[in-house]
């Protein structure tokens, strides 16, 4: 049986794509010519809204046209994905993206202009009916998760907090060692009640399990989440929520690197490539709460010490390497970082050209990690906005 | 006419014997190019012998063994105007009698080729030439048995006979013996006949070789070229030698009535005006002109611009409409045109330029256009690259006219006039002739713009198809798709099949697409299956 939030999901989705879809079919028997008009999923239609300080899809629109050359072949799959999202939602099915792949792929055996019997698959790569969902998405105004289609879990999440997801309560400070796995569909949970301060998430897992052992979150009154690397979407959806739903401040810790800072913004503002779901899945009010380079190397206009002495620094400091670099290049240039306080950290890491682990920190000393440098940086707002 | 000057110096030889001396002229150098040349001179007189009067040509060509691996026997039969038996005998047993010594355009100027062939084949073989003829309402069929005497140029009747006719029936058979090498000869031949062929869609040719191959041309069509007509010499066009056998001939008593009666395009006033320009007395009698007062007249003529220009009644080209035929039955091309230039003139000689083209279909691709060279309906085989024809149509850039080699692509050029400009002795290839190189060009350029549109047509016709099956081959899919998404989701229930869908589809991309039909069967046709 499905639960309800699942039901009430799918029957949304079944409607949307009815209404949509049903334009395009009437528009076929009126004999005219059959189009869709996709907005535009390009960088060149990622606009940055500073006042609301998110990575949003531009009003640019592509129209798909059945019968234009270069169209015709995107446009039979993106209808052949519609269909086969619409049959999943029909028949109470949770199709992965890589199913999606393996039912819509067949093979198409044709005659071509000069009579060579020819070969041609809907699709040949996941990449082509990954892409052709993202048109969805952005055609419909449906993120996959509204559409009941999963995707590998990778987020976790412990604290004084209890959900009902299905039709089962969690409490999720009862997980033992382990820890809750955020479910693909975060939208079909249920908040029920909740003991927190603020949310911190971490970017490395290793270091979200030490702080979970040590009871960080039960002493501090934290709901403690991990994105375990890049954030996926229903980790981000399930962040948004939290503060805008729970009204949680959301502090985040990364590594001190470009890719650190990217996973920061990424929570923060949306991503490039999914620029059109960051109004569902973007947190714009969530804070950086380290590892910054001022915490390595101090900030003497400020009166700042460091984290680290000397030969700390020394020991846990790994020198960039020119990927990093560039990266680090590349995001000053994003409006988003053009910050003062952004400016600072990276042209400190251009100058120093070093990079720190969380887990470093950790080395240094858990306790010195969940008693001082946690605890200390959020009393005084020592932070990154 | 450079046989007839070169006569003069040889006069102590008979005609017979210097002919015979100087076979390699006449093409009979070996045994190879002796048969093929043989067969050639046959095939042309009996050509001229129909068309010319306007008999639709019925040819016949046998070639076959003798006891002797060396010898063949070749036989041509025509359906022509025959011959009256009372000029059998000069007419192929001796050399310079012959129907064609007049002023007009036919394959052979004077009949010298046939000659040779018996010549040749008497000399090689011993064997005398054997004739069956009747002429056009003759009761009687004539048989003649004959050699030539070579030394006093005579016919020697060897056998005699003749019977009444049991059918209707009117033509010639020349049958020779003669040394020859099949083997090597074999190709051309073989190409002669297939380029005789392309060029007299309505004529029915018949080939038989000695080694049982065989070749038959139907005829294609019933219209006949229009045939030459007789006309008097251009002054343009005429040397020392003509001018005086012209002399030799006329009746005419006065100077100024000979230039009007002997020559076209000279009327009584430009006569006049000729003769007083050179000072020469209106009323001489042309038979007491001495050489020098006849060299100051032919070389004054040559430079005098009143005259009117060479008329084209004696040319007899084979016309756009017969080329195309010709084309398209022998080469089964997917494109074929043609075009017949306007008569223009060089050094006094008319001529017309034909072109031919035929693209695509069952000729194989090749670097280079295939050329059909002919000149008056004679195809040259022999010296193509030195050939002007060759020269003019390889240096066409033919990229301009959407063709890129290897491309299947053939060329056929006739150019008729009352004297072809032959490089060489040989006879196979024309020379550099300024006048002549510009027609061809221009007609070249004129068919090959009307490929270029052709090409450019069909690529257009190709590129909506290609367009249109892109569509149809992804219609089956998004109908089926949509069928499926317009299952109400409450009910259940869809509300458009997929059959439907894809007729409005259909009807949509015909709107789009008015090059060719869009029709339900187009989706049989493109799509084999969906797996």
């Amino acid at each position: 049986m499905l639960s309800t939030a699942d039901l009430r999901a799918r029957k949304r989705a079944l409607k949307i794509f009815w209404d949509k879809f049903n334009k395009l079919i009437e528009s076929i028997i009126n004999e005219e010519e059959p189009l869709l008009e996709i907005p535009k999923r390009t960088l060149a239609n990622t606009v940055y809204d500073e006042s609301r300080k998110l990575l949003l899809l531009g009003t640019q629109k592509l129209t798909r046209r059945m019968f234009d050359a270069h169209e015709a072949r995107k446009f039979m799959q993106t209808l052949l994905m519609a269909r086969i999202i619409y049959e999943a939602l029909l028949n109470d099915e949770y199709p992965t993206i890589r199913d999606l792949y393996y039912r819509g792929k067949h093979t198409i055996v044709y005659r071509d202009h000069k009579g060579r019997i020819r070969e041609e698959n809907t699709w040949d790569e996941q990449k082509e009916s990954d892409s052709v969902i993202r048109d969805l998405e952005v055609l419909l105004g449906l993120l996959r998760e509204e559409m009941l289609i999963l995707s590998k879990e990778k987020g976790k999440v412990v604290g004084y907090m209890r959900i009902k997801s299905g039709d089962d309560v969690i409490d999720l400070s009862k997980m033992g060692h382990g820890a809750y796995a955020i479910e693909s569909t975060p939208d079909l949970i249920e908040f029920l009640d909740v003991d927190a301060e603020y949310v911190l998430v971490i970017e490395k897992d290793a270091v979200f399990q030490q702080l979970h052992r040590i009871g960080y979150w039960k002493k501090h009154k934290v709901i403690l989440v991990t994105s375990a690397g890049q954030p996926d979407r229903a980790t981000r959806r399930f962040v948004r929520r939290l503060n805008e739903e729970l009204k949680l401040p959301v502090y985040i810790l990364t590594d001190a690197d470009p890719y650190g800072w990217y996973i920061y913004s990424v929570f923060k503002i949306g991503s490039i490539t999914l620029s059109y779901e960051s109004e569902r899945l973007a947190t714009p009010s969530a804070r950086f709460i380290g590892v910054s380079m001022t915490d390595i190397f101090g900030d003497p206009q400020k009166g700042k010490k460091p984290y680290l002495t000397e030969k700390e620094r020394k020991h846990y400091i790994i020198k960039a390497k020119p990927a990093d670099i560039k990266r680090a290049k590349e995001i000053i240039n994003y409006k988003w970082f053009q910050t003062k306080q952004w400016i600072k950290e990276i042209n400190l890491f251009l100058s120093k050209k070093a990079k720190l682990e969380i887990e470093a920190l950790a080395s240094k000393g858990l306790r010195f990690l969940a008693d001082k440098y946690i605890p200390e940086k959020i009393a005084i707002k020592d932070w990154i906005e | 006419m450079k046989y007839m000057a070169s006569l003069e110096t040889f006069k102590s030889l008979s005609p017979a014997e210097f002919f015979y001396r100087n076979r390699e002229i006449a093409g009979f150098s070996n045994p190879s190019r002796a048969l093929y040349q043989a067969v050639r001179e046959l095939v042309e007189n009996a050509l001229d012998a129909t068309e010319t009067h306007g008999i639709l040509p019925i040819i016949r060509v046998y070639i076959d063994r003798t006891s002797n691996p060396m010898h063949y026997v070749v036989s041509v039969e025509d359906n022509g105007i025959g011959v009256p038996p009372q000029f059998v005998p000069k007419a192929f047993g001796q050399v310079l009698f012959s129907s064609k010594y007049k002023l007009r355009q036919t394959r052979g100027m004077f009949g010298l080729g046939a000659k040779m062939a018996i010549l040749y084949g008497q000399l090689t073989t011993g064997r005398p030439v054997e004739i069956i003829t009747s002429p056009v309402k003759s009761k009687r069929v004539y048989f003649f048995k004959l050699m030539i005497d070579i030394k006093n140029n005579r016919p020697i009747v060897l056998e005699k006979a003749s019977w009444s006719k049991k059918k209707e029936w009117h033509g010639t058979i020349v049958t020779i013996a003669l040394e020859g090498d099949w083997g090597r000869a074999k190709s051309r031949i073989i190409e002669y006949i297939k380029r005789v062929a392309l060029v007299t869609p309505y004529a029915e040719i018949l080939f038989k070789g000695p080694d049982n191959s065989y070749f038959y041309y139907p005829r294609v069509t019933t219209k006949l070229p229009r045939p030459p007509r007789e006309v008097l010499p251009h002054p343009y066009g005429v040397d020392l030698e003509a001018f005086k056998m012209l002399i030799a001939s006329t009746q005419e008593s006065r100077l100024e009535d000979f230039l009007v009666k002997s020559f076209q395009g000279v009327g009584k006033r430009t006569a006049q005006d000729l003769l007083r320009k050179i000072g020469l007395p209106l009323d001489k009698s042309p038979k007491k002109l001495s050489l020098d007062e006849i060299k100051v007249l032919v070389e004054e003529m040559k430079k005098y611009e009143r005259f009117k220009p060479p008329r084209a009644d004696p040319l007899s080209p084979i016309g756009a409409e017969l080329i195309v035929l010709g084309l398209k039955q022998i080469l089964q091309p997917e494109f074929v045109t043609a075009i017949t230039r306007k008569p223009a003139v060089y050094e006094g000689h008319p001529f017309i330029v034909e072109v031919g083209l035929a693209y695509g279909g069952a000729i194989e691709s090749s670097n280079e256009p295939i050329l059909y060279r002919y000149a008056n309906k004679i195809p040259l085989l022999y010296d193509e690259k030195s050939d002007v024809l060759w020269k003019i149509v390889n240096e066409l850039d033919w990229r301009q006219y959407n063709v890129s080699f290897p491309a299947p692509l053939a060329v056929l050029i006739h150019i008729c006039s009352t004297k072809i400009p032959y490089k060489g002795v040989g006879k196979e290839s024309i020379a550099d002739v300024p006048e002549i190189e510009r027609e061809v060009r221009n007609a070249l350029r004129e068919v090959a713009r009307k490929l270029r549109s052709y090409i450019q047509k069909k690529q257009k016709v190709e590129e909506t198809y290609r367009k249109l099956t892109t569509f149809v081959k992804y219609l089956p899919e998004v109908a089926l798709s949509l069928e499926i998404l317009s299952i109400n989701p409450e009910t259940k229930e869809k509300h458009v099949d997929r059959e439907q869908l894809i007729d409005k589809l259909l009807k949509v991309l015909s709107k789009k697409i008015s090059e060719v039909k869009v029709s339900r069967d187009l989706i049989n046709k493109v799509i084999v299956s969906i797996e």
